[in-house]
């Protein structure tokens, strides 16, 4: 088999789907949701392929794909020539993601099965739709590439939230569109000054063009487009004070999206920091780390404070969101390779638990029409096993040994604790904020007295145990063997610190 | 494709030794033996997978899920006195193996088998097989006994796999799990509110502590590029770490223990779990988990001792909880709480002896304490099991009808107020002899009034349960089956004979061997005067003698001393209101500060993006205005724009740059 093709037929394989859905008649609900859940397949069995390769100790450079695509001349004869290619290519790092997104996609199909109950069509079209975008912004190497992904994962996502969502769905899709809209405008002017001034948006061009001295960009200049990176993807993360939009959309989107919204389309913003923030201009990242570690423990305490005081359950998910992408932030600032692997393992960690969480929720909300943590209460008796993975998933979240929050939290104070001991002396406080917030939202709801009669109600059974039991195993596994993560991302982090010199 | 033995690889040394352990001829085996210190790490995985297997298979099982968890324990413990045998005449075994790799650094997982792990092992899993098989009476009939057991479990593994541990990351892995282990039984009847309350409260006071030993670990690395134990000390030795940091990291660390042994001032969790079940108050919340606090301070000895400082902070907060549980529990009435504040004063007590370099008497008293006070918290649920209360006040008049649980409570009260011959007595007296050498009167002035009120509480509450008349409703009062008889006779006997293990009369041989191949931990035996004996024996029977005349013959009312109602009576009964004091400070702050910061996101970084957006939509609506439609509105505009264009040239001479 030719190598180079994988990837593109990995990211492009969910659209075979979105064509076979586009000739079935709407009616046909189960035929739907098979195709729309066998779709997720392909890149699920192409991206465990290459950690397969990886395994054999084959190099994953065996997968890169470069094919000329637009070219054109400079107005003035000197000038030289500007190229955006096709191309595709997988490190350690994005092998890590593609691996979580196809595991998440699949799952989130699942639970698309049970918690969506109109339109599927539409839903598993733009679904499909989604999950090519992520797949393909997480493998391509040059940033127009990277944007036209980004953009077809935004515009899914709006109707997704707008159409299938709770009461205020139009107001929380809107609401990312905007808020993501400007993230991505700022992206594109950062991509065009580059291409601009550099005839090149290739990664690792581009991080060879920045850092030789030669190259006349002034050191304010770079410093300027780091900012405007910083902004772009500090939406997406989201950092203070710009996560308003989150919290909208994790309410408001269907369960089946917020699994994708908070385990995927989050992780988008730490990638972006850490290859095109950290990858392209380690120095200025350099300059603001001191910055970026306050934020991280800003975000942390931040989110971790205001999810105690939340009534929804959703909403403490949703701050607590918020909280744990601090300890990202936290992470990279240190700048070494305990904070840099601490945050990596954090983006996956979170990814996982908050899919579980997610359709804990989702499967919570069908039995009892409320997310509400006063509204329910003494769950355990009715809904023992809803309960128990409801608890376990929030040990994983409180960073539970054993677990694989423990390890990314920990690495991650780990590297803050040697350069900044003081800022993170303050963002431990967080980890006990943690404990405080998840017991009392997930006590609240399963311990105690009923609030109500739950007898009639359902625990989780048959293929609802599935995306449960494939979360729980894989959080426990990176938790208790964390190898599987740290040994693919050993090259890649050998890359940064080079880039950071150090 | 993939081929196996990469997979292997892959899969790291954990699947290699299995392979090969599996691999290997039974017989290889057998010759081998099992007794060999190599296989000490299946010690844990026992209860491990006891926690598994009931946790698939439990409810099928029901309460024939108790004969998993005991034959799994009882699995650990022949292991466990396998290998303390074989300690006594080996050196020490560790092995280890990459577990986590960061850049140039590899963290290492593995585990250690020296003289104070051994003992651990043994002790933990004595104590967690007799709870496994009390549990069997004790739970009976209880809906969710395989969940129960499943607990039980989990925590044993925990807590082995603690004191298994070769480096101080590793331990805090499990110190969590045991935290978690704790939580899950303290809430295991989930459904009563007080248990839900308690389980938090455990959660979180512990993680507090946590958080403290996190720290300290991580900035202990950031000196010494290891998480082991023996690089630690290596480093100690050498003098590679300043004064300040020895310190700083060895209090830090500290933290951790006041939260999971339940020293002042994150005490307050451990009365209230006793909303666990009894058999989870013996195990966990007397004789292993809490006692972890006192086994990480040990393990961490020379740590310790390279900082005056932080052995002061230790014996301080040790000699002070010492006295202040013990003051409470002068006054509670609920037989569990009394006990729970007799196991805080009691852990004090080990804080002050290691804090006083006492290494030998702090670990010596951590094993007497396991099994005295187990076979305490055994005996009361026994009692509970009986009269279905736990009020001290409605009992009374019980040594006739529970025939074998009332001396059994009497040796082990007798143990912990240090009447002469029993185990309590040689540990309490190589504390105080510590805390004398040690070199602080006033600590040992404490130590020996806290001596006196434990001698007294817990006489007071011997004859308020077993003699005088019945004040309860309870008539069908009957001794417990002998699933729950044995396991309290063992202790019982243990509780009188551990303490000649490390007597001045028949030699130090636990003191000497704990001590063996490691100087600094100091001696086996403290040599002190001989009126530090006298003294204690002195104390220790006028506090039973003052009981006795209180509440067993009752010739002086109850509040002869102060009445009742009265000021003092009321703030020892309310615990000091400490509880209160909390929830005044520090909840109220922290609900306080997030209610602050739901303000400033509602109003200011809501209201911003509101203002923005709100500026934008008003120019879209200006700007949609201006499209009226009528020539003479353009017209005009259009004319000024060039009126404007022209001043603009004339001004810069019309050169435009």
């Amino acid at each position: 088999m030719n190598l180079h093709a994988v990837l593109s037929l990995l990211v492009f394989s969910p659209l075979v789907g979105i064509i076979v859905l586009a000739i079935l008649p709407k009616s046909q609900e189960i035929a739907i949701k098979a195709v729309g859940f066998l779709a997720t397949l392909p890149p699920l069995a192409l991206s465990l392929a290459v950690y397969a390769h990886y395994l054999a100790g084959k190099s994953l450079s065996d997968f890169s794909v470069s094919v000329p695509w637009i070219q054109f001349r400079g107005l003035q004869p000197d000038e030289p020539a500007y190229a955006v290619n096709y191309e595709l290519a997988i490190s350690g790092f994005q092998l890590l993601l593609v691996v979580l997104t196809s595991v998440v996609s699949t799952l989130a199909a699942l639970g698309a099965c049970r918690f969506i109950k109109k339109e599927w069509k539409g839903y598993f079209m733009l679904f499909l739709l989604l999950v090519t975008g992520m797949l393909g912004l997480f493998t391509a190497e040059n940033m127009v590439l990277f944007f036209i992904f980004f953009e077809v994962t935004l515009i899914p996502t709006f109707f997704l939230i707008g159409k299938w969502g709770y009461f205020e769905k139009e107001k929380a899709a809107f609401s990312f569109l905007i808020y993501n809209g400007f993230g991505s405008a700022v992206l594109l002017i950062v991509i065009m000054i580059l291409l601009a001034k550099t005839g090149t948006t290739n990664i690792v061009m581009l991080k060879e063009i920045i850092a030789d001295p030669s190259v006349g960009l002034s050191a304010d200049f770079k410093l300027g487009l780091f900012i405007a990176l910083l902004i772009a993807f500090g939406v997406k993360l989201p950092i203070f004070p710009l996560h308003s939009w989150m919290l909208r959309v994790h309410v408001q989107a269907p369960p089946s999206v917020v699994m994708i919204h908070s385990g995927i389309l989050l992780k988008i913003g730490a990638y972006g920091l850490i290859r095109f923030g950290m990858g392209i201009f380690p120095d200025q990242f350099k300059q603001l780390a001191v910055l970026l570690a306050i934020l991280g423990v800003i975000n942390l305490l931040y989110g971790a404070f205001l999810a105690f005081i939340q009534t929804d359950f959703k909403m403490v998910l949703a701050y607590s969101s918020i909280s744990h992408m601090g300890i990202v932030l936290m992470g990279l600032a240190a700048m070494n390779e305990a904070g840099i692997q601490g945050a990596i393992f954090q983006v996956v960690s979170h990814g996982l638990i908050s899919a579980l969480l997610f359709f804990l929720v989702g499967v919570l909300y069908e039995r009892t029409e409320t997310s509400l943590i006063g509204n329910l209460g003494g769950l355990a008796k009715g809904m023992p096993l809803t309960a128990g993975f409801l608890l376990a998933a929030a040990m994983a979240s409180l960073g539970l040994p054993g677990m694989s929050g423990f390890v990314s939290e920990f690495m991650a104070f780990l590297g803050l604790f040697k350069v900044e001991p003081w800022i993170a002396a303050v963002g431990s406080i967080g980890i006990i904020m943690t404990a405080v917030y998840l017991l009392r939202a997930v006590l609240g709801m399963t311990f105690g007295k009923a609030f109500r009669d739950f007898d009639g109600v359902l625990d989780l059974r048959g293929l609802e145990l599935v995306p449960v039991l494939v979360l729980m195993l894989l959080i426990v596994l990176i938790g208790v063997y964390p190898s599987v993560l740290s040994s693919p991302l050993q090259a890649t982090l050998e890359t940064i610190m080079l880039g950071l010199g150090g | 494709m993939v081929n196996l033995t990469k997979l292997y690889a892959v899969g790291g040394q954990i699947t290699r030794i299995v392979h090969e352990w599996c691999l290997t001829p039974i017989d290889t085996h057998l010759k081998r033996g099992f007794d060999k210190m190599e296989n000490a790490w299946l010690i844990p995985l026992f209860p491990l997978l006891s926690f598994l297997l009931l946790l698939l298979i439990g409810k099928r099982l029901k309460e024939a899920s108790a004969y998993v968890g005991i034959l799994m324990t009882l699995a650990s413990l022949v292991f466990s006195i396998l290998v303390l045998l074989e300690r006594f005449s080996e050196p020490t075994y560790l092995y280890r193996f990459d577990w986590l790799t960061i850049g140039e650094m590899h963290l290492t997982a593995g585990f250690e088998v020296n003289q104070l792990n051994a003992l651990m092992l043994f002790i933990v899993s004595l104590v967690s097989f007799l709870v496994h098989t009390y549990s069997k009476g004790y739970m009976h009939g209880d809906e969710r006994f395989h969940v129960f057991y499943a607990y039980l479990g989990l925590f044993t593994f925990a807590m082995l796999g603690l004191v298994i541990s070769p480096n101080i990351l590793q331990t805090y892995i499990f110190w969590e799990l045991v935290g978690l282990g704790s939580f899950l039984l303290i809430g295991f009847y989930y459904y009563k509110e007080e248990a839900k309350a308690a389980a938090k409260k455990a959660f979180i006071m512990t993680r507090i502590g946590d958080v403290g030993l996190l720290i300290g670990m991580i900035l202990l690395f950031w000196q010494t590029n290891s998480f082991e134990y023996s690089e630690i000390f290596k480093a100690v030795e050498a003098g590679a770490i300043s004064n300040t940091m020895i310190t700083l990291t060895a209090i830090l660390i500290f933290i951790g223990a006041i939260g999971k042994s339940g020293q002042f001032p994150l005490h307050t969790w451990l009365p209230d779990a006793m909303e666990g079940p009894t058999p989870v108050s013996a195990l966990i919340h007397a004789a292993t988990m809490v006692a972890a606090g006192v086994y990480l301070v040990a393990a961490l000895f020379p740590l310790f001792l390279a900082s005056k400082t932080a052995l002061m902070t230790v014996a301080v907060i040790g000699g002070f909880t010492a006295i202040f549980a013990a003051s409470i529990g002068l006054v509670q009435t609920d037989i569990k709480r009394v006990l729970a504040y007799s196991t805080v004063s009691q852990l004090g007590y080990m804080m002050l002896a290691l804090g006083s370099a006492g290494y030998v008497a702090g670990v010596f008293h951590l094993m007497t304490h396991a099994f005295f006070k187990a076979l305490l918290f055994l005996a009361a649920g026994s009692v509970i099991h009986a009269v279905h209360t736990q009020n001290i006040e409605e009992m009374g008049g019980l040594w006739k009808k529970l025939k074998f649980t009332a001396p059994l409570f009497l040796i082990g009260t007798l143990a912990i107020s240090g009447v002469p011959g029993l185990s309590g007595f040689f540990s309490k007296d190589e504390i105080l002899v510590a805390a004398w050498e040690g070199g602080h009167p006033v600590l040992f002035l404490l130590a020996l009034i806290a001596a006196f009120m434990t001698a007294f509480y817990m006489f007071r509450l011997f004859f308020m349960v077993f003699t005088g008349e019945n004040r309860g409703k309870q008539t069908h009062v009957h001794e417990s089956p002998s699933t729950m008889t044995l396991p309290m006779l063992l202790l019982g006997i243990l509780a009188v004979v551990a303490g000649y293990v490390n007597t001045p009369w028949f030699g130090s041989f636990l003191g000497d061997w704990l001590t063996d191949g490691n100087p600094v931990l100091g001696h086996g035996h403290i040599e002190g005067p001989a009126w530090i004996m006298a003294a204690a024996t002195i104390v220790s029977l006028a506090g039973i003698l003052l009981a006795y005349l209180i509440y067993g013959k009752r010739s002086i009312a109850p509040d002869w001393l102060s009445g009742k109602g009265d000021m003092l009576h009321t703030v020892l009964y309310n615990k000091y209101y400490i509880d209160e004091f909390y929830q005044m400070t520090v909840v109220a702050f922290v609900t306080g500060f997030s209610y602050l910061l739901r303000f400033i996101d509602v109003f200011i970084v809501e209201g911003i993006i509101k203002g923005v957006t709100g500026i934008i939509q008003g120019l879209g609506k200006l700007g949609s205005k201006m499209q009226t439609g009528q020539v003479q509105t353009y017209g005009a505009v259009a004319f000024v724009g060039l009126a404007v264009l022209v001043v603009i040239y004339a001004l810069t001479g019309g050169y435009l740059r």
